[in-house]
């Protein structure tokens, strides 16, 4: 058994405890081994730890009268689900803070942004750095106003890459080598942050600094 | 009469039948799992209830389509809420969850102990793993809740994520990969970036 075999049988060998001879002869599978036992029991304790979580009880009443008016068992009207209401009153109140928004960009004489980079656009602005590898490791900010945070691993090329904006103090621009006068420290300031495809954040750009 | 033993697929011939505690006992063996996995996959007790509650609500109404050839009824049921849950996020694509309020104080002293895996059992661990799960691409975050936390078999989790096994297999292997991964860079990254606490998210 080589390794690309061991992994691929790992997960049956790991659930009924099972271990394999290819573990004494890899030390590298052995040391990987031994990471996710530990992975693993961890995974258990949490599962354990939200083994009682479930839907509150105003559920299965809901859909004990839906089912009692399914089966003819009691009369009255058809269930339709606060939640469903709710949802639509939601809706409502989200589409009119979305109006609310949209006006005061207008009247500001701001124009929106996208809050999101699609994926390709994401590529072409990581294509666009000067290092094919794009590894935002440099010390000074990119043109187009990024700044890679530190302890984070490079962009590649092909990554998916999201924006989020994010409203931080203005004291968080102390980490990446601005001045911030003291008056002005707990000021909120907007940052749009790049997660790479794994969610971490990789880099960031103050917008109104 | 109460329940115990009999199978889901009894309780659920009970349940078409009519029969009120047949339904009850169906319920209440499935519900926690479900709502579990929709809770892991969008982050808000609400929504978890919501899903729970179509997914119950689509087995009273429509007699539903499952098929016992096709596998077992708490795949059947996962395959619902999985359908939702993804509805869900494609239709909140820009919603990021950020930590709650106060969180960052409740992160363990990372810098104490260099091997984040040491202490995964203990309170703080399991809370930074839970993080950690929560924080995995969609793909990868719904094999670790199916298979890890609810012990869903890599049969039924294929068929639940219309995947071949071996997808499964692979997706695990990676997700679990990605889980030491993300432990390792958040013991180093998040005492660097105390402070970049967002107040609120924007988009």
């Amino acid at each position: 058994m080589n390794c690309q075999d061991f992994w691929n049988t790992m997960p049956e060998l790991a659930r009924h405890g099972e271990y394999s001879g290819h573990l004494r002869e890899c030390t590298a599978c052995a040391a990987l081994w031994e990471r996710q036992r530990s992975l693993m029991a961890g995974l258990r304790a949490v599962a354990a730890e939200s083994g009682h979580w479930q839907a509150s009880a105003a559920v299965e009443a809901r859909l004990l009268a839906e089912f009692r008016s399914h089966a003819g068992m009691a009369s009255g009207p058809r269930f339709t689900g606060p939640a469903l209401v709710w949802g639509t009153l939601a809706g409502w109140a989200a589409a009119a803070a979305v109006l609310i928004a949209l006006a005061m960009f207008l009247v500001s004489g701001r124009q929106p942004q996208l809050a999101r980079r699609s994926a390709p656009a994401a590529a072409e602005w990581a294509a666009a750095q000067t290092s094919p590898d794009f590894v935002l490791t440099g010390d000074s900010p990119y043109d187009d106003g990024f700044i890679p945070l530190p302890n984070t691993e490079g962009i590649s090329p092909t990554e998916e890459v999201n924006l989020v904006r994010v409203e931080v103090p203005r004291s968080a621009m102390i980490e990446l080598g601005f001045a911030v006068s003291a008056e002005r420290a707990s000021e909120p300031v907007e940052a749009e942050v790049a997660l790479g495809a794994d969610g971490l954040a990789r880099a960031v750009r103050f917008l109104n600094e | 009469m109460t329940f115990g033993t009999e199978t889901d697929d009894e309780l659920l011939a009970l349940m078409r039948s009519g029969h009120e505690q047949g339904f009850v006992a169906l319920y209440r063996r499935r519900q926690g799992a479900i709502y579990r996995f929709a809770l892991q996959m969008s982050g808000s007790p609400a929504v978890a209830e919501d899903i729970t509650q179509e997914v119950f609500l689509t087995l009273i109404r429509d007699g539903c389509g499952f098929d016992p050839q096709r596998g077992t009824l708490s795949g059947y049921l996962f395959g619902i809420a999985r359908k939702l849950v993804l509805r869900h996020l494609e239709r909140g694509r820009s919603d990021v969850a950020l930590d709650a309020e106060g969180e960052s104080s409740a992160w363990p002293e990372l810098a104490v102990n260099d091997d984040p895996l040491a202490d995964l059992t203990h309170r703080e661990g399991v809370a930074a793993l839970r993080r950690a799960v929560s924080a995995l691409p969609r793909r990868y975050r719904e094999v670790v809740v199916l298979c890890d936390l609810e012990e869903v078999d890599y049969a039924d989790a294929a068929r639940i994520l219309g995947c071949p096994i071996g997808t499964v297999r692979s997706r695990l292997h990676r997700a679990r990969a990605l889980l030491l991964e993300k432990l390792h860079q958040e013991r180093n990254f998040r005492p660097a970036m105390g402070a970049w606490k967002p107040l609120r998210c924007l988009t």
